[in-house]
């Protein structure tokens, strides 16, 4: 089990950042990724995988309009 | 999502983006290559030639020149092979021959071991060090960073010379010196004719920076040149926060047919339009040639401004999900001055009343206003410009309906209440606060009604979970409303503060900071310190803002209101008051009785769990109430301290008079 | 012809009109095809049409003759010239007056007028008809088919020529994807010079489009900018509707409904017949929307140039249609796939749209069947079908000519091009225009196609040759081209506009006779630096005249720098205008003298004076006696 914004998401072997984010439904273009507190660069999101126990915040920076 | 190539660059394996340019790869593997013509903020157009590398692709060499080259297959390559090297050395003998005295070329030369252009020397050949050297950075910078084509190039081939149009000064001008900013050389010189601003360079810089963002960032992020805010409906519908059938749903299948993509198609083309002229972000919107259906001007083909965001989802509200109705409403209520804000959310208002049957035909004069009725809001809307009709009634707002159907009609005031969304007297905007109490705090919170540029902590509350304490959610009650009431103090917009975000801005700060935005915050004090000489920080900013926030406050109170009872929201903007709307997200809420309320909501019936979420709710945002009045310094009944006015120097005795009889 | 009579057309209509044009012509006893390209109707052309016209009506013969305005015949030589079908009798050089002769003697007397008849410089013989004429027996025509034998301006001539019956077939077939394998079997390759394979062009352009669901366009490059060229306004001026009709297929086969004729501003005859063209198209339903009745849209619009030879470059071309200014961008993402407006582009020239509908009339084997080269090895292996060269210089036979792939220079100037006039030498052929090479005497084996040229330093391009005699200086000739180019830089990137101005300023004065033998080695530097670093085509190739006249002829250049010595006879500042002993003292070259520089008594030798004599050559033209000498 891995936590998305304490969030509990169901972890599975391989699963990537971009996994991450699709099971949160979270497709928003101002995001900050940690992966238990490691910055995590955009275009390494299909890359990176995430460790079963992993704390992710998927910080939106957003202030509306 | 990109895809990455393996390349190498000079021997050295490197990763790039596929479809990135080349030139990139080549510095971030540390390796250089000189160049004129290309800047770091503007699209490069591969003039100069001095990038010129070699790459071995399917076995074929060729020169290609790195600024602008897309690397798309895996590729080798050299920035220091024979030909290469021995073409930049006659290029800097051409560059040499031509202006010998500028010092970007004089640098270019030493780069690629040439002294002697006189090879190159002729006729042209121009002595003075400030030369212009024909790069192209300005007219790409007139273009890219402020949307406008003053400068260019005439004269074909050697007569090839910079210009204005014709030859004269350009009325289009504005003198944002974007030109300047990028000009290699000093070939062009600012003249400052201004109001006396402290330090002109320090705002310029500021400025530059947000222009360089525009034009390279904004593609990628908002895309507010692009669509503007229309873009927000799409991710909002998305986040289920997108207001629905006067603020019941957060999204809606429908919400298609209003979005950004829609919206574009019907955009003027091409034109990125500012609120004035020479705003780098430019994105205001407007739809041309729209034929009206209705009213005074049916018939007439007219430009609509906009819709923004809150014009489209307060269409959304009303469940008029139809592209021609949202311009013809945009239209109508700037020709007669009315909000679109306030008309949608009244009439989302009007029509769940009518369709549980508060109100019927009877009292409309006639007219059928279930939700998505839109034709019948746009004769609302015509009734209320003439003075007439049932139009005339909607025109006065929520806060006098509610009255009015409670007194004559015998409606249920406590239900109106519950689905009135207004406070203060004035309409709440288009976002739905129901699962934020910080964003309830936002809106109900602020003294000039729920208007959400005071704060919006929907993300921050809900998704990032950032803010999990009441303290928390306080502290950002307390920053927020000061920092976004600054901007209005100042007359700036606050769009270039994060409707753009630094590239970096995630990898530089932790997230909690980069939520701010520090470089941009930094961005409008530098324009604050160049404008005035006064340096400023966050502190000496809130102090600012403080100062006319609890003022406001104080008069709030001297007019009678500006307590605790006028900061209690509608229960609408906290959770759901109908059976329907619980079950909507009934797993939610069922989860949210168990985890935090402690109730089991198995065997309950919906009506009950209503209730228990609803005490839990209302019980949680008195305490919101209580923590947030502390932080500001005010009593438990929600009036500012007299020691908080002394701390911010606005004790002067006509102010303590407003409030020195609520002091605890 | 007016268009009174043209309506709207269905499929089965075509050889409907074909049947009717060819029963009108079989009623007459003979036509008169009267050229009127752009190069007789300076000639008076024009005249000469409608004094023929006028003539035979004076006569009352004109149910018996008619007067057909045609296109450019090619053999420009000869021109004014007017062609008898079907006898085939060739007339040229005409004057007005010549007309009536013709009228009286021949169409009414029914006697030949040998005097207008065409006599072969090198074999002095005369021939009646036009078949037998050299300049026409070793040519092929495919593109120019139709040349001389209809009225450009009236479409049904085309039709009945069996035009637009090849756009029927295509549209019947329906398969979009076939007509691109035909076109691919065939081994079509861009006649504009670049020699891309058609069929690959139109196939990556089809699918860029499918795949991002983008429309698509079909230009056509009539932009024609090299000196000395004319073959894409020849055929625009002679057949507009093979280039319409080639284009109509094209857009089929990319799927394409909107298409554009970039044409340059310098070509009103041809602009007026391509408008023509196009309104008598739109009104019979061959343009526009269900074309013959078959359900396919499609419309054409025409952009004037402006006046800039960069502007016939592909990405430069597509700028200027979109109103900017004329400059090229790299083309590292191909105007296929981001071409005009950003989309899907296919851009071809004049003469390989006009090649189009014969490969579906006569199909790709037979097109690929003429030439040289194996298209069935890859399409970049095929130098099928022919190629249309404009012939100019100093060479007897100047003109248009059509010859297959892979003929030889030799064959072209000697065979087609009557060899070099008036007892002179060959010294050298310029091919491919600005961005070709000088080629000497030795080359005149090599073949002429994509391929084989390159290797020498030259290359076939859109199909200019000029030939050179030994009267020429090919330092001038490299300066020219130079200066050409350095004036048509649009002059966006550093080495073509610095580059190329470097090299106009040496070569000029290695001619001025201010040249170092430093200058030569820079020269060669220079020109390397321009050709591998220039953003287009433009400067990338604009260094191959000089580059190969170095290579041929570095001996001019040495005696140009080391001598000071013009040796053609050409550069002013390095020759010297004397009167030799055969001088009889005529005074005729005295009187005629511009700056009286020219001293003598009557029967008397005559003396020139080196500061009043401008060179004008004036003198060495009127002396009867070969008196003057030029050193």
């Amino acid at each position: 089990m891995i936590r998305v914004n304490e969030n509990e998401v169901p972890w599975r072997d391989g699963m990537t950042v971009q996994d991450c984010l699709d099971a949160m439904g979270y497709d928003f273009v101002h995001i900050t990724v940690t992966v238990d507190d490691v910055f995590v660069e955009s275009i390494r999101y299909r890359t990176t995988r995430v460790p079963d126990g992993a704390d992710v915040r998927a910080i939106h920076l957003y202030h509306g309009g | 999502m990109a895809q990455m190539i393996d390349i190498t660059i000079n021997g050295k394996p490197v990763q790039v983006i596929q479809g990135s340019f080349l030139l990139g790869a080549v510095r971030s593997a540390g390796f250089d290559v000189p160049t004129l013509c290309h800047h770091k903020d503007l699209t490069p157009n591969g003039t100069c030639r001095l990038c010129l590398s070699e790459i071995e692709l399917k076995g074929r060499k060729r020169l290609v020149t790195a600024c602008n080259y897309p690397v798309r297959e895996p590729l080798c390559v050299s920035t220091t092979a024979e030909p290469v090297v021995k073409h930049r050395k006659m290029l800097a003998q051409m560059y040499l021959g031509r202006w010998p005295n500028v010092p970007a070329i004089q640098n270019i030369a030493e780069q690629c071991g040439v002294t002697d252009g006189s090879r190159f020397k002729s006729e042209l050949t121009e002595e003075n060090p400030k030369a212009c050297i024909l790069c192209g950075h300005c007219t790409r910078a007139c273009e890219e960073f402020t949307l406008e084509r003053v400068l260019d190039f005439a004269g074909r081939g050697i007569k090839r010379h910079l210009t204005m149009a014709f030859g004269e000064p350009d009325s289009h001008c504005i003198g944002c010196t974007s030109c300047a900013y990028v000009c290699p050389t000093g070939a062009i010189s600012v003249v400052d004719a201004l109001n006396n601003p402290k330090d002109p360079v320090k705002i310029r810089n500021a400025g530059m920076r947000v222009n360089a963002e525009m034009a390279t960032l904004d593609q990628s992020q908002c895309r507010m040149r692009d669509v503007g805010t229309a873009n927000i409906v799409d991710v909002m519908n998305r986040y289920d926060l997108l207001p629905v059938h006067n603020y019941r749903f957060g999204s809606h299948e429908e919400a298609f047919k209003i979005d950004s993509k829609v919206l574009k198609s019907r955009f003027a083309q091409g034109a990125a339009d500012g609120c004035w002229l020479g705003c780098s972000m430019a994105c205001a919107k407007t739809v041309d040639h729209f034929e009206l259906q209705t009213g005074p001007y049916k018939g007439h083909k007219v430009c609509v401004d906009g819709p923004e965001y809150e014009t489209a989802a307060a269409s959304s509200n009303m469940g008029c999900f139809d592209a021609d109705f949202l311009f013809e409403f945009n239209f109508y209520c700037d020709t007669y001055g009315v909000d679109t804000i306030s008309v949608g959310t009244c009439m989302a208002f009007v029509m769940e009343a009518f369709e549980a049957g508060v109100i019927t035909e009877k009292h409309t004069g006639g007219l059928k206003l279930p939700f998505g009725a839109c034709d019948e809001v746009l004769e609302i809307l015509h009734q209320m410009a003439r003075g007439e009709g049932f139009g005339v009634d909607v025109g006065k707002g929520i806060r006098w309906l509610k009255n009015k159907w409670a007194k004559e009609y015998g409606a249920d005031a406590d239900y109106l209440r519950d689905i009135g969304m207004e406070l203060k007297g004035l309409e709440y905007s288009e976002y739905v606060s129901k699962e934020s109490l910080a964003q309830q705090g936002g809106y109900a919170l602020a003294t000039k009604g729920p208007q959400h540029d005071e704060a919006w902590l929907i993300f921050m509350d809900m998704v990032n979970k950032q803010l999990p304490t009441f303290e928390d959610k306080a502290e950002a009650l307390y920053y927020f409303p000061l920092w976004r009431t600054w901007f209005g103090l100042n007359g700036l917009c606050k769009l270039i503060w994060n409707d753009v975000v630094p590239a970096d801005n995630s990898k530089k700060h932790k997230p909690q900071d980069a939520a701010k935005i520090p470089d941009h915050v930094r961005g409008y004090f530098e324009f604050f310190e160049g404008m005035t000489g006064t340096a400023l920080d966050e502190t000496r900013m809130l102090e600012q803002s403080a100062r006319v926030y609890n003022f406001q406050r104080c008069i709030s109170r001297m007019l009678g209101f500006g307590t605790r009872k006028d900061d209690i929201p509608p229960y609408r903007s906290m959770g759901p008051v109908t059976v329907e709307e619980y079950e909507s997200r009934a797993e939610r809420y069922d989860a949210q009785l168990k985890d935090q309320v402690g109730v089991d909501p198995t065997g309950k019936n919906t009506a009950e769990k209503v209730r228990l979420l609803r005490a839990f709710r209302e019980g949680q945002y008195q305490k919101l109430v209580d923590v947030v009045y502390k932080r500001r310094g005010w009593t438990s009944n929600g009036v500012p301290k007299i020691e908080r006015l002394k701390e911010l120097g606005i004790d002067l005795p006509e102010i303590v008079e407003m409030v020195k009889n609520d002091q605890e | 012809m007016s268009n009174h009579n043209l309506k709207p057309i269905d499929k089965s209509d075509l050889e409907k009109i074909a049947a009717r044009v060819r029963e009108g012509f079989g009623r007459y006893k003979a036509m008169i095809m009267v050229c009127t390209g752009t190069g007789c109707v300076a000639a008076k052309g024009f005249d000469i049409r409608d004094k023929m016209t006028s003539e035979i009506e004076k006569h009352g013969l004109q149910n018996e003759y008619l007067v057909v305005s045609t296109g450019c015949n090619g053999f420009c030589a000869a021109g004014p010239l007017a062609v008898l079908q079907p006898s085939g009798v060739f007339y040229q050089k005409l004057k007005a007056k010549d007309v009536e002769e013709i009228v009286e003697k021949h169409l009414q007397g029914g006697q030949v007028v040998t005097r207008l008849l065409y006599t072969d410089p090198v074999t002095e013989k005369t021939h009646e008809k036009m078949e037998d004429i050299p300049f026409f027996t070793k040519q092929q025509l495919v593109a120019l088919r139709n040349k001389g034998l209809i009225d450009p301006e009236n479409i049904e001539h085309y039709i009945a020529r069996g035009g637009y019956t090849a756009l029927r077939k295509v549209l019947s077939d329906n398969d979009p994807e076939k007509a691109i394998d035909e076109v691919l079997a065939s081994g079509l390759r861009g006649r504009g010079g670049g020699g891309f394979p058609t069929g690959l062009k139109w196939r990556s352009g089809r699918k860029a489009a499918k795949e991002r669901g983008e429309p698509i366009y079909v230009v056509c490059n009539a932009d024609e900018g090299d000196p000395g060229a004319f073959m894409d306004r020849s055929i625009v001026e002679t057949d507009p509707h093979s280039v319409l009709e080639g284009m109509l297929i094209g857009a089929f086969a990319v799927g394409s409904h909107e298409g554009f004729v970039y044409i340059r501003k310098e070509y009103p005859l041809a602009l007026v017949r391509l408008e023509r063209a196009l309104e008598q198209a739109r009104t019979m339903g061959l343009l526009g929307k269900n074309i013959l009745g078959m359900g396919f849209d499609f419309d054409i619009e025409v952009h004037r140039g402006a006046g800039a030879f960069v502007c016939g470059e592909s990405s430069a071309l597509m700028a200027s249609m979109a109103g900017k200014p004329g400059e090229p961008r790299a083309k590292y993402v191909h105007n296929v796939e981001y071409g005009y407006r950003d989309k899907p582009t296919i851009l071809n020239n004049v003469e390989t749209w006009a090649n189009v509908p014969v490969i579906f009339e006569k199909g790709s084997k037979w097109f690929a069947s003429i030439g040289t080269g194996d298209v069935s090895k890859g399409p970049w292996n095929g130098n099928s079908g022919t190629k249309v060269f404009s012939l100019v210089g100093r060479v007897n036979h100047t003109g248009l000519v059509e010859v297959p792939m892979g003929m030889t220079l030799r064959e072209i100037i000697f065979d087609i091009g009557g060899g070099i006039p008036d007892g002179r030498s060959f010294k050298a052929v310029q091919t491919g225009g600005p961005s070709g090479g000088c080629l000497p005497e030795s080359c005149l084996d090599l073949k002429v196609d994509f391929d084989s040229l390159t290797e020498a330093g030259s290359m076939m391009g859109s199909g200019g040759m000029i030939v050179m005699d030994d009267r020429s200086c090919i330092v001038d000739v490299a300066r020219y081209f130079i200066n050409f180019l350095t004036d048509e830089s649009c002059g966006k990137c550093t080495p073509c506009r610095e580059g190329l101005f470097a090299l106009n300023r040496t070569l000029t004065k290695i001619c001025d006779g201010q040249g170092t033998p430093d200058d030569l080695a820079f020269l060669e530097e220079l020109s390397q630096t321009v050709a591998a670093a220039s953003l287009c085509q433009l400067g990338a190739s604009a260094p191959n005249p000089v580059l190969s006249a170095l290579r041929y002829f570095k001996a001019e250049f040495e005696a140009h720098i080391n001598d000071k010595r013009c040796p053609a006879g050409v550069c002013k500042p390095l020759i010297q205008y004397g009167i030799t002993d055969a001088c009889t003292g005529c005074v005729v070259c005295a009187k005629r003298c511009p700056t009286q520089a020219i001293t003598g008594e009557k029967k008397a030798k005559h003396a020139i004076s080196s500061e009043k004599c401008i060179k004008c050559g004036v003198c060495l033209e009127v002396c009867k006696f070969d008196a003057v000498e030029v050193k």
